[in-house]
């Protein structure tokens, strides 16, 4: 990486050159095609940066309500109602209940069913710092929205693939699904041993929305090394 | 963009950009149901629908915080296309069987397509930067948001507890690396389109 020319390029976008070395770098860049046109893409990127962040938390606000009104928009399309004779209604119900009998056990799986958030044990003997105790304790009773601002505190100092998954884990339970989403999504990118659990925490947070079809497609690209395959494979047979 | 009359239909991009949830329910009861229609017809469902639905808006959201979105025709023939087109690219990229497009026999006016241009010029450019920004270490991402979030370098660099002038060369050499990264994408990019 051309260092000492990414210097330049913030120095004289923060106006911190003496007039000649305004000019001279001024003149450079009229020179420089391939200068002058990495100079324009280091400016985008300031401003992508300064996009990116600026409206950060905006962003995430308008996600989750944009999430909410889909999801109640796609999921009122309730069926038409169609007048029934009142016979009808017994030789309906019966089918029904026939019906039922058959395919109880078909129903679709539920996120409860597959709910087992593992016990967080990233607290080593000796540790101190208060925030990782009261998070991993918080963790472990249930109390996720307890939790969430401690990971959050957490992450800020020490980023680390563990936190960001229990942090991940807690957001779902609380159904913050955007949020959970972008964490689990980032530790699949990444090559940490939270790789795999990420995916699985991905697919039941799609089962927990009832996307079920993107809950599958997330479930098969599950490695079978994975320690909790089973589950998969389970999930996988009820799903279809 | 040419300085073409504003169309009345910016309401609908100013209430997405101010998370107003009385004209997002609105574009979801007006022009939403069309755009079903037609990813229902053309290989997909219902929840492949509300996915392309979800990101077009979020599209819609970041550009107009850009600032770089002015809307010169009506909402309804913009959104549609670009979630129609949205579709038929996510269509391509998962199956290897022909996709066959069925160009509508409406004629779309000019500056619709000027600025769907635009919007989806912008998406690609965000994308590039997003998978680039993911790419960089956990201290430099640290670092950059710090720097944008808060604006005096100064107090960056008593919060990372280090000096002033480390932060600086620091954040250059973070903003440089990213620009070396899409520059290389852009360079690549239009070797293969020559």
């Amino acid at each position: 990486m051309n260092e000492e020319r990414y210097i330049l390029f913030d120095q004289y976008l923060q106006g911190e050159m003496t007039v000649e070395e305004k000019n001279s770098f001024e003149k450079q860049l009229s020179e420089d095609h391939e200068m002058a046109s990495e100079f324009e893409t280091f400016k985008d990127v300031q401003l992508q940066l300064k996009n990116k962040f600026e409206h950060d938390e905006e962003r995430e606000v308008f996600k989750a309500n944009l999430t909410s009104i889909s999801d109640k928009h796609f999921n009122v399309s309730k069926p038409k109602v169609v007048l029934m004779k009142p016979w009808y209604y017994a030789a309906a119900a019966s089918i029904i209940i026939l019906f039922g009998l058959f395919f109880f056990d078909y129903n679709n799986p539920t996120f409860d069913d597959y709910n087992n958030p593992e016990t967080a044990s990233f607290v080593e003997r000796g540790d101190s710092d208060t925030n990782l105790i009261q998070a991993q304790a918080a963790f472990n009773d249930g109390k996720y929205d307890v939790a969430i601002p401690l990971f959050e505190a957490i992450l800020k100092v020490n980023n680390t693939p563990e936190i960001q998954y229990f942090y991940g884990v807690s957001l779902l339970e609380e159904s913050k699904y955007p949020r959970a989403e972008i964490i689990f999504n980032e530790l699949i990118a990444g090559t940490s041993v939270y790789k795999e659990k990420a995916k699985w925490s991905l697919a039941l947070s799609k089962l927990k929305q009832k996307k079920y079809k993107q809950c599958k497609e997330i479930l098969q690209t599950i490695s079978q090394d994975y320690e909790n395959y089973d589950d998969v494979e389970q999930l996988l047979d009820e799903l279809d | 963009m040419s300085q073409t009359k504003i169309h009345p239909d910016q309401m609908y991009i100013e209430g997405l950009a101010a998370n107003d949830s009385a004209i997002i329910q609105t574009i979801y009861k007006k022009f939403v149901p069309k755009v079903v229609m037609f990813v229902m017809n053309n290989s997909g469902d219902k929840e492949h629908a509300q996915d392309i639905v979800q990101e077009v808006m979020i599209l819609l959201f970041n550009q107009s915080k850009a600032n770089t979105l002015q809307l010169t025709c009506p909402f309804d023939a913009y959104f549609f296309l670009l979630c129609k087109r949205k579709w038929l690219n996510e269509l391509k990229k998962t199956s290897n069987k022909g996709v066959t497009i069925n160009e509508d026999a409406v004629s779309i006016n000019e500056s619709a397509l000027e600025l769907i241009g635009h919007t989806e010029e912008f998406d690609e450019k965000q994308q590039l930067f997003d998978t680039m920004f993911q790419k960089l270490g956990d201290k430099c991402q640290e670092l950059l948001k710090l720097s944008f979030t808060i604006k005096s370098m100064e107090e960056v660099a008593e919060k990372l507890n280090v000096t002033y002038g480390y932060v600086r060369k620091k954040k250059s050499l973070c903003v440089g690396q990213l620009t070396q990264w899409i520059q290389e994408a852009k360079n690549f990019k239009s070797l293969k389109n020559n």
